[in-house]
């Protein structure tokens, strides 16, 4: 992998995470389109660069959210001290997201490798990023058919049950597919159980934090096993620009979703996912 | 329930121990060998587990 290649790819996976246009299978249909015949992600140079996006990517996140993880950590550790569990919003908020990324760990830590083993090809990837804009656009169907046509109100974050929370945790778990997007898939789970789009969104992006941080920490032990071996400069630099790309997608993000919806990302996803589906059919990539 | 989430939390204390010890391989991708990773997100789930107890054991209001 040359030096330009890295900078692309981290700029592809700080936008691609957050947008929910599945940073996975963009990884492996973008290189698949540029012939990128060098850049294999099974390669022991790989791995320590992936760490590193991921790195800068929670640690932007967490950078943008700072506020809230702060009022949410000492609203928890106070619950906690008292031993009894609060009604306050930042307490609540920070115990829907601890039990909603509890199934993203469990199904994550036992079907990731399974999963991509069978999926990782470019074929299956395009596939499921159409099926990823599909649920996107059945979403924003479900979501118009109960709040604009039989007028059900909206309900804050913190009033989403713990069962509510479990499942937008088991959708986020949907994105161990290559071309199912994390923050789509939390976000249409957040939007049928009444969010609205910028409370969708925010969870989504304040439950990717951990889970991308975690994924990231889980992989350095993989680092010392024979054969891998860090090319620092590339994995230095692709973690500073999926950073930078991540805090400018989220800051877009979170201004977008006030008054929009996922369609455009749902057009995107098929059209993407059909030209790089037709191309792979046709043998011009692979 | 406090006396369940203390088990709960034991076991999975116990479960993570024989994981990282690898004498547990269930449900691993890798087979035969010690397991971080399973141990470190049982071990979180032992710490909730006991988050939960402590919860279970203040007065109620």
């Amino acid at each position: 992998m040359t030096f330009t290649q890295a900078l692309i790819l981290a700029l592809l996976q700080g936008v691609s995470e957050l947008f929910p246009v599945s940073s996975l299978g963009h990884t492996i249909l973008v290189p698949a389109l540029l012939h990128w015949q060098n850049v294999k992600r099974d390669n022991g140079t790989f791995l320590p660069f992936v760490v590193a996006l991921h790195c800068g990517t929670a640690l932007a996140l967490a950078i943008f959210y700072w506020r809230d993880w702060v009022r949410i950590a000492k609203a928890v550790v106070g619950g906690i001290v008292r031993g009894r569990l609060g009604d306050g919003r930042d307490e609540r908020t920070g115990w829907l997201l601890v039990v909603a990324t509890i199934p993203v760990g469990l199904l994550g830590l036992a079907l990731q490798k399974p999963v991509q083993r069978l999926f990782g090809a470019v074929e299956p990837a395009a596939a499921f990023l159409m099926i990823n804009g599909l649920v996107m656009f059945l979403g924003e169907y479900l979501r118009r058919r109960q709040h604009e046509d039989r007028g059900k109100s909206y309900k804050p974050l913190e009033k989403l049950t713990w069962f509510q929370s479990v499942g937008v945790g088991v959708g986020e778990a949907f994105a161990l597919l290559p071309g199912i997007s994390r923050s789509g898939a939390s976000m249409v789970a957040g939007l049928l159980f009444d969010l609205d789009h910028e409370d969708a969104a925010r969870y989504s992006f304040m439950l990717a934090t951990p889970v991308i941080l975690a994924a990231a920490l889980l992989k350095i032990p993989d680092l010392f096993v024979p054969g891998a071996h860090v090319a620092l400069g590339e994995a230095v630099a692709g973690g500073v620009v999926a950073g930078a790309a991540a805090y400018a997608s989220v800051a877009f993000l979170t201004r977008y979703f006030k008054s929009n919806d996922l369609r455009p990302f749902g057009w995107y996803c098929l059209l993407f996912g059909a030209l790089c589906f037709t191309l792979a059919r046709m043998g011009v990539i692979h | 329930m406090k006396i369940l989430a203390i088990v709960l939390a034991v076991v999975l204390f116990v479960l993570g121990l024989l994981y990282g010890l690898g004498i547990v391989n269930v449900l691993t991708s890798a087979g035969h060998g010690h397991h971080i990773k399973h141990l470190i997100l049982l071990w979180v789930l032992a710490v909730l587990a006991l988050i939960w107890a402590r919860f279970q054991s203040a007065p109620s209001h």
